[in-house]
């Protein structure tokens, strides 16, 4: 019996507004929870803010004009977005990519996955209340990989690199020793994150056990990603449908066991493991000097028609690229197949039960980024 | 240059022993197009059969498709709207992509949410953007779209970008008259 019944009180329900522009939902993200005291009731997500139309835009640019709207898409891994996209392409124009440019992709689509998952550790961190120590670390190591794309790309966000074919340029001469350096960097980075917060009290006990989900509910759901692999569940596409070059390498996937919060933040740290180890092995084996586009590309890229639903492991799931060709040179149909998106259908499901200061820490597990959700 | 015509793909019968096999197995009386696509086998069903087809392929063991990975709309124009159903089964590790076309005019499909429930969000932005009504979906309201746009499916090939800015200017001169009128 509770204190409120025991003493003949009686609690009313109220709604509590979180959002659109709030610190804690990570860009433009609403959600209206109804809380009874303390516990979450019910929870309704609003999304659409950030809609910018980025299928309808795609479908009236050429092939090469839409990589732009794959980065301000998924602006954290903008790398992995465009790969996935790219190669959708490639599958439905019939390139062939040439093997330089295939190991300078996957470098840096491992690379931006490390950046991707700094941003969530920062990020999280900052949700659950270990405020600013993370957040300052996660961001000086994420810099130096940055500072790499830079030169590599000329952009830091917005690299618009890849081709379908393979790449725009040529990588910088010495592009291996700083790819080895930053490799270097990143593994001291990760052990800071891990000693930081995976024994730090205060933020075990407000993850630990938080926004658990079973293995039933997230296949159910269409969860994917860390979210999916922290139930326990070894999916990793890169695995199951080994993509690019990704069965050259040796890596492990790493899961969970309960598929709550504290597990998602491990599967992502040690997800940031395995990419080094692969970034390490690409950089190995990968050649000094080719090309890094076919020799016959048209200046004029088209498709036959057809269809191909390509989808590839981004940091935060599966992401989809549903690509529709009628000929031409545009996309007929382009459907984003966002993995944030997906995974949040299930906040509501993880959110109900718990209290309401732990409802931003589980919105915060799921690494929403509101440009791929909003698309 | 002159918009080109648009083509459709010849249909390339899958390789046997494919997934198209096991479904024909399953459903003998269902009939399926069968074609091999880019990575995955492409089956067209009637909109009649997609619910039984869609159940027994979530719950035949020997199909086994667990995970929705996508759900789309596709606009043929004159040859109608399309829903296409990208699935994949982790015990079989087998991927197929179901279709189904619907007249324009009566864009009318039951829903696959008490199927899978992560065709919840699929759906309704496959309604708002395309005008399908999928029967029996629990909340069919517009997600990415403002609630008011109920009477423009954006996605739509009817509607070229142009149309959208001039429908939005509209409604921004609209609600700038109004706010006029007010302050008078």
């Amino acid at each position: 019996m509770t204190v409120e019944q025991e003493h003949g009180l009686e609690t009313l329900e109220i709604n509590v507004n979180v959002g659109p522009q709030h610190p804690a939902t990570h860009g433009v993200f609403r959600m209206v929870l109804t809380v009874d005291g303390e516990r979450v009731v019910d929870l309704v997500p609003h999304i659409g803010y950030l809609h910018r139309g980025a299928e309808k835009l795609s479908e009236n640019l050429d092939y090469r004009q839409a990589i732009g709207l794959q980065d301000r898409t998924e602006y954290l891994a903008a790398f992995n977005a465009e790969l996935c996209y790219v190669m959708a392409v490639e599958k439905l124009a019939g390139l062939e990519v040439p093997e330089r440019a295939e190991y300078i992709r996957v470098i840096l689509a491992e690379l931006n996955r490390i950046t991707s998952h700094y941003m969530f550790m920062g990020a999280f961190a900052t949700d659950i209340g270990v405020f600013g120590t993370a957040f300052t670390y996660g961001f000086r190591e994420r810099e130096y990989i940055q500072d790499l794309f830079e030169e590599v790309s000329g952009d830091r966000m917005m690299y618009a690199y890849f081709r379908p074919g393979g790449v725009a340029w040529d990588v910088p001469d010495n592009f291996k020793e700083r790819v080895r350096w930053v490799c270097r960097q990143t593994r001291v980075g990760i052990s800071d994150i891990d000693s930081l917060l995976t024994s730090n009290e205060v933020f075990v006990t407000r993850t630990r056990g938080i926004g658990a989900i079973s293995p039933q509910q997230a296949i159910d759901y269409g969860l994917s990603g860390p979210v999916l692999r922290a139930c326990g569940l070894r999916v990793d596409l890169r695995r199951e449908e080994p993509y690019s070059i990704y069965d050259r390498f040796d890596f492990d996937v790493p899961t969970g066991e309960h598929g709550d919060s504290f597990d998602r933040y491990r599967v992502r740290l040690e997800e940031m493991r395995q990419s080094v180890r692969i970034v390490e092995q690409a950089v190995d084996q990968m050649p000094d000097s080719g090309p890094i586009l076919p020799e016959k590309l048209p200046r004029r890229l088209r498709c036959p028609p057809g269809e191909v639903y390509m989808r590839a492991e981004n940091p935060r799931g599966e992401y989809g690229i549903y690509l529709v060709s009628k000929g031409g040179d545009k996309p007929y149909r382009l459907k984003i197949r966002s993995p944030s998106y997906c995974n949040l259908m299930a906040l509501k499901e993880m959110t109900v039960g718990h209290y309401v200061a732990d409802a931003v820490v589980i919105l915060g597990s799921i690494d929403i980024v509101l440009g791929e959700v909003d698309r | 240059m002159s918009p080109e015509e648009p083509q459709e793909a010849p249909a390339v019968p899958p390789p046997p022993g494919s997934v198209a096999d096991v479904f024909a197995a399953v459903l003998p009386d269902v009939k399926f197009q069968a074609a091999q696509g880019a990575l995955d086998v492409i089956l067209t069903v009637d909109r009649g059969d997609v619910v039984r087809v869609l159940r027994a392929a979530r719950d035949d063991p020997r199909l086994d498709f667990k995970y929705l990975r996508c759900l789309s709309g596709v606009d043929h124009m004159e040859h109608g709207l399309e829903v296409v159903y990208n699935l994949y089964s982790y015990t079989h590790k087998h991927n197929v992509t179901i279709k189904t076309r619907l007249p324009q005019d009566d864009a009318r499909l039951p829903s696959a949410t008490s199927i899978w429930r992560g065709a919840d969000w699929h759906e309704r932005e496959a309604a708002e953007m395309f005008g399908i009504f999928f029967e029996g979906h629990p909340n069919l309201v517009p997600l990415l779209l403002p609630e008011d746009m109920t009477d423009h499916h954006p996605l739509r090939k009817d509607n070229p970008l142009a149309e959208i800015e001039v429908w939005q200017a509209e409604r921004a001169g609209l609600a700038a008259a109004e706010a006029g009128e007010a302050e008078e």
